[in-house]
């Protein structure tokens, strides 16, 4: 379907479909909205990438679509997303209180998306933005806290009122709400800092970067298992979307910082994003949940995303977007493994788990795959990303950010493994016994192929780089230089890559290592009550799992600090709770008098000297 | 046929139905469809009334604006007495009283009369509110309301002694011409401003909400909340409008009066528990948006949300009272899980509440989008910034209000809504979705309305 409307209606048709569908039978919805997001994309992929889209528009007047290469590429991953967890769907659905529901928001979110990034009008930006956070916000309840949707609502909402804010005032200066147009006529109009500011707020509260963050882990980590690989995957991509169009194409000061020919707006949203990396990396080591882990690291991975589009430069461009793309796969990947383990025992705790590469094998290499990528290591499509952002923040001489961006990718070698070590590796837990087999072949398929993908993007980037360049032509700088020297290579500031020949030599080592393990005597296998400590038995596996309290001497360093936040917007909600019942005692008295009290004095303040 | 038979009809009927107590439920519901289909067959127009012609005498103005307000109120009317037929058939009289005070309301062309009306309409809603069987909040809104009425009318009684009429065309007329110093005219207008504050609910003035709206009934609540607001709001846009011409330090004062309005509504109701307090302190909200689109001159958006909120707010507090009702008590907490077993109403609810925070796909959305951007054209950023917060606040709310009503708590709880109800809500949310993705008709009235108000300037 080469017709973006159509489309758009047709998701939105088949999700009324799916409700019905999944009342009957939820198999079947389930089947059914598969092949609806597959429709979805497949349309997407056949007319999208050779510039196919149709934009006209025949049956609703007010909307409008466009084409650009930055949304269809942010478009692109954000439906393969979809397409990948709607095949988990099946397996999931009789856990959740409403899962004829859950089939037709999950569809009409991707209607959303649809809109989001196919349009040039600001209002219809807009609109579907929020229609993305309402559809979302209530497949949020449906996992384990009711209290998460509220928060991602504020969040979500405090983004997209600020971003309307900008749009207003934008439509104010330009007269009209086409973006471009809007953009354009914002310079010099002296309102650039204002907009600028708004949509940054957008930006970083959909990111959810450092200060807007508080949602993330739990949003993320509360939602349903399937629905987390899309929140934090697909969804917050929608805050880079809109910080790629203020930090690029807005420029509200004049001033630059010369030693490092950055424009001082530009510098303070990369040190912003430097502090999301550092603070996304602390809490990610001192967290249980798995899946609240990863949502901190989905934190620190934004930073990356603000920090690459703040340097204005084509390589850290480059790295932005290819780690957009990056660490969509790689936190899809990670989070449906997780939700693979969720669905086979119940629980994503850490402490609660562990030997799971027994019963899981697969789950544990795509897992395993996906985190690599994740941390940044070859040969993964996570190193390429990192490696043009690292180059670019080196070549502006920036020594605060690089220290961050560095940190946190050290820190990410910290904490993935960490998961990893605690669900897959050490000890089986004997209370698992007989209950726990592989995940079922239907989640197989997408698990799989993202593990490729992930592979993919590490080994031959050269093509998706190609794509990436198309859209930062299109923003106005020059292309990143692929393949210049010879194929398969990428020029930094600082050397080029050759990620095939890291690829394969990895490779080898992985070849040399598996013989070594095939060949050698096995290990012998012993529970993890196996032992005794002090001269006495302990009787609770919890207290021996050797990830509990892994990192404590780190942690103790900042756990003073770690609720910080969490406070400060508690607080701010006491607060306002408190100025509600502040003027219920002012203005809401049981007293006819006081409510007279209040006109005569507003009438004396408005006469006072009139007469 | 006249626009006069809209008043007198219900008027003359609520007498003949104290006669039959049998007779009366019915009555109630034949009036306003009566009122109705005479809606579309009087001519539009000024109605002179015993053959004075204006300035002199008592004339009625139908146009539009004032056809939009008198459809809204009859139909909600006829919807809520429907619903309550059977538990408050004693109030029927009284409804019909409201009715005609309310349609009064809306069609005067006379200043004083509409004091006349304001006063049927608050006897009316006394006894309204004394079918809660709260005794003191009624005697309080009692007070509060003869307060306002003579705020008005002595705003009223000065401007008749400057200016000798009370013809409402001719009354803007006369001040246009007259050179009369702003500051002179201050305190009249405040009066009157105060006046109608009363019973819109503007904040300092209104605090008799809280005990009328708080321990509201499946009758009550929906009257006030969404017949009484709609019919006062519109009143309030026709003189805002037209009479109305504030400026100066008066102009800044009732801005700031509304802006608190909007800021503190959401805040109260962001710290309430209860159901209906949090609704009441919305709508308190609520009204002040929309005065403060009529003071902005946006009175094609202040009356359509004015309209949009009697919808949802209808919807809203007759699933919460009735709810109230059957579980005996309305804290969220008691309320969790209700629409577990009534999806109808629950999708309703739901789409009545994302209609007022202004959610895409909703009424109140396509509302909430216009009018910023019209507030927007005129760089009033602050008014913009204002109601932006305050949305926020307030989505935060009702999401945390939807998430509770939906998902159950420990306790499992029953609440049965009855056919008639279910479809009836059902219509209402229907229409916020109808008129939030098709914008045909809004478009359409954008010129009507204008064009009327024009003629009204022009007399």
């Amino acid at each position: 379907m080469a017709n973006l409307e159509l489309l758009l209606l047709i998701v939105l048709g088949t999700g009324l479909v799916a409700y019905l569908l999944t009342k009957v039978n939820q198999f079947l919805g389930s089947v059914f909205t598969i092949a609806a997001t597959t429709f979805a994309f497949v349309s997407l992929a056949a007319y999208g990438f050779n510039g196919g889209l149709d934009t006209t528009v025949q049956w609703i007047p007010w909307l409008s679509f466009s084409v650009t290469n930055l949304g269809f590429f942010f478009a692109i991953i954000i439906v393969f997303v979809y397409l990948m967890v709607s095949f988990f769907h099946p397996y999931f659905l009789d856990h959740y209180k409403y899962p004829s529901v859950y089939n037709m928001l999950f569809l009409w979110s991707l209607a959303g998306v649809l809109g989001t990034f196919f349009t040039e009008n600001t209002i219809q930006l807009f609109f579907f933005f929020e229609f993305i956070v309402w559809t979302s916000m209530f497949l949020i309840p449906m996992g384990k806290s009711k209290k998460a949707a509220v928060s991602y609502y504020g969040f979500s909402a405090a983004g997209s009122f600020a971003m309307l804010f900008g749009i207003l005032v934008m439509a104010n200066v330009s007269g009209s709400y086409g973006l471009s147009t809007g953009l354009a006529a914002l310079t010099g109009s002296g309102k650039e800092a204002l907009v600028f500011v708004l949509f940054l707020i957008a930006g970083f509260a959909k990111l959810g970067a450092f200060p807007f963050h508080i949602w993330l882990p739990e949003a993320h980590g509360n939602a349903p298992h399937p629905f987390s690989p899309v929140l934090s995957g697909a969804l917050v991509k929608l805050g880079a979307f809109v910080a790629v169009f203020a930090l690029i194409r807005i420029a509200p000061f004049s001033v630059t910082i010369d030693a490092i020919a950055l424009p001082v707006a530009q510098w303070i949203v990369a040190i912003l994003g430097s502090l999301s990396i550092v603070f996304g990396t602390l809490m990610a080591i001192r967290e249980d949940d798995a899946k609240k882990l990863l949502a901190y690291s989905s934190m620190s991975h934004g930073g990356y995303i603000l920090v690459a589009f703040s340097l204005l430069d084509s390589v850290a461009f480059a790295g932005g977007f290819y780690h957009i793309l990056a660490h969509a796969l790689a936190s899809a990947g990670a989070f449906m493994a997780i939700a693979a383990v969720a669905r086979q025992t119940g629980t994503t705790k850490m402490s609660e788990l562990g030997g799971l590469i027994h019963k899981m094998p697969v789950t544990y290499i795509v897992y395993l795959v996906a985190i690599i990528s994740m941390a940044g290591i070859p040969p993964m499509g996570g190193f390429i990303s990192k490696w043009l952002i690292f180059q670019a923040v080196l070549n502006k001489g920036m020594v605060l950010v690089t220290i961050a961006v560095f940190f946190g990718s050290i820190g990410s070698f910290l904490y993935v493994f960490r998961p990893l070590a605690a669900l897959f590796l050490g000890q089986w837990i004997t209370k698992y016994d007989g209950q726990v087999k592989e995940a079922p072949l239907l989640m197989m398929i997408p698990m799989l192929i993202i593990t490729a993908l992930n592979v993919y993007t590490g080994v031959f980037p050269d093509w998706l780089l190609g794509v990436t360049n198309g859209v930062i032509t299109d923003l106005g700088y020059p292309a990143l230089q692929v393949a210049v020297a010879a194929p398969f290579t990428l020029n930094g500031y600082y050397g080029t890559l050759a990620p095939a020949i890291i690829s394969l030599v990895f490779a080898v080592g992985v070849v040399v290592a598996a013989i070594i393990f095939f060949v050698l005597k096995k290990s012998r296998k012993v529970t993890l009550m196996d032992t005794y400590t002090a001269a006495n038995f302990v009787h609770n596996e919890e207290l021996l799992h050797y990830t509990k309290d892994f990192y404590a001497p780190l942690e103790r360093l900042y756990e003073k600090y770690t609720t910080k936040m969490r406070d400060f917007y508690n607080a701010l909600a006491y607060k306002v709770k408190e100025v509600g019942q502040l003027a219920k005692y002012l203005f809401m008295s049981k007293f006819a008098e006081v409510a007279l009290f209040w006109t005569i004095l507003i009438l004396i303040f408005l006469l006072w000297g009139e007469f | 046929m006249s626009a006069v038979l809209l008043i007198a009809i219900p008027l003359l009927v609520a007498f003949v139905s104290i006669l039959s107590k049998k007779l009366a439920p019915w009555l109630l519901l034949a009036t306003p469809i009566a009122n109705l289909v005479l809606l579309f067959l009087v001519p539009t127009g000024i109605v002179v009334i015993g053959g004075f012609q204006p300035p002199f005498g008592i004339s009625l103005l139908l146009d539009t604006y004032s056809f939009i307000a008198l459809f809204a109120v009859n139909a909600l009317v006829f919807v809520i007495g429907l619903l309550n037929v059977k538990e408050y058939h004693q109030f029927s009289s009284i409804l019909l009283v409201a009715l005609a005070g309310l349609n009064g309301l809306i069609l005067t062309n006379d200043l004083f009369n509409l004091f006349v009306f304001l006063e049927i309409a608050g006897i009316a809603a006394y006894l309204i509110a004394a079918s809660n069987k709260k005794p003191a909040s009624v005697f309080h809104y009692l007070v509060l309301g003869a307060v306002g009425s003579s705020f008005y009318l002595f705003g009223l009684i000065i401007l008749y002694a400057m200016f000798g009429t009370l013809n409402m065309v001719d009354m803007i007329e006369k001040i246009n011409a007259a050179t009369v110093s702003a500051s002179a005219l201050i305190l009249p207008f405040f009066l009157m401003f105060v006046g109608l504050g009363v019973e819109a609910k503007l904040l300092p003035f209104n605090s008799w909400v809280k005990g009328v709206l708080g321990s509201s009934n499946t009758m009550s609540g929906p009257m006030f909340a969404s017949v009484y607001a709609v019919t006062v709001s519109f009143v309030f846009g026709r003189l805002l409008n037209n009479l109305f011409a504030f400026q100066g330090n008066l102009l800044v004062v009732v801005v700031a009066i509304l802006l608190l309005g909007i800021a503190l509504g959401e805040a109260m109701a962001f710290s309430s528990k209860k159901a209906r307090e949090i609704l009441l302190y919305s709508s308190i909200a609520q009204a002040s948006v929309v005065i403060l689109l009529f003071v902005n001159g946006l009175v094609l958006w202040g009356a359509l949300l004015a309209v949009a909120n009697a919808v949802s707010k209808f919807v809203l507090f007759y699933v919460v009272t009735k709810a109230q009702k059957e579980v005996g008590c309305d804290d969220l907490d008691s309320l969790q899980g209700m629409f577990q077993g009534n999806y109808v109403v629950g999708v309703a609810f739901s789409v009545a509440a994302l209609s007022v925070i202004g959610i895409p796909l909703f009424a109140g959305f396509v509302l909430k989008l216009g009018y910023l951007t019209e507030l927007a054209a005129n760089a009033n950023w602050l008014a913009i910034a204002v109601i932006l917060v305050a949305s926020l606040v307030e989505g935060i709310y009702y999401v945390r209000m939807l998430v509770k009503l939906w998902y159950p708590g420990e306790k499992e709880v029953k609440v049965s809504f009855g056919n008639v109800a279910t479809v009836v809500i059902a219509l209402a949310a229907a229409l916020l979705l109808v008129f939030g993705v098709y914008r045909g008709p809004i478009d359409n009235l954008d010129n009507t309305i204008d064009s009327v108000s024009e003629v009204i300037d022009l007399g």
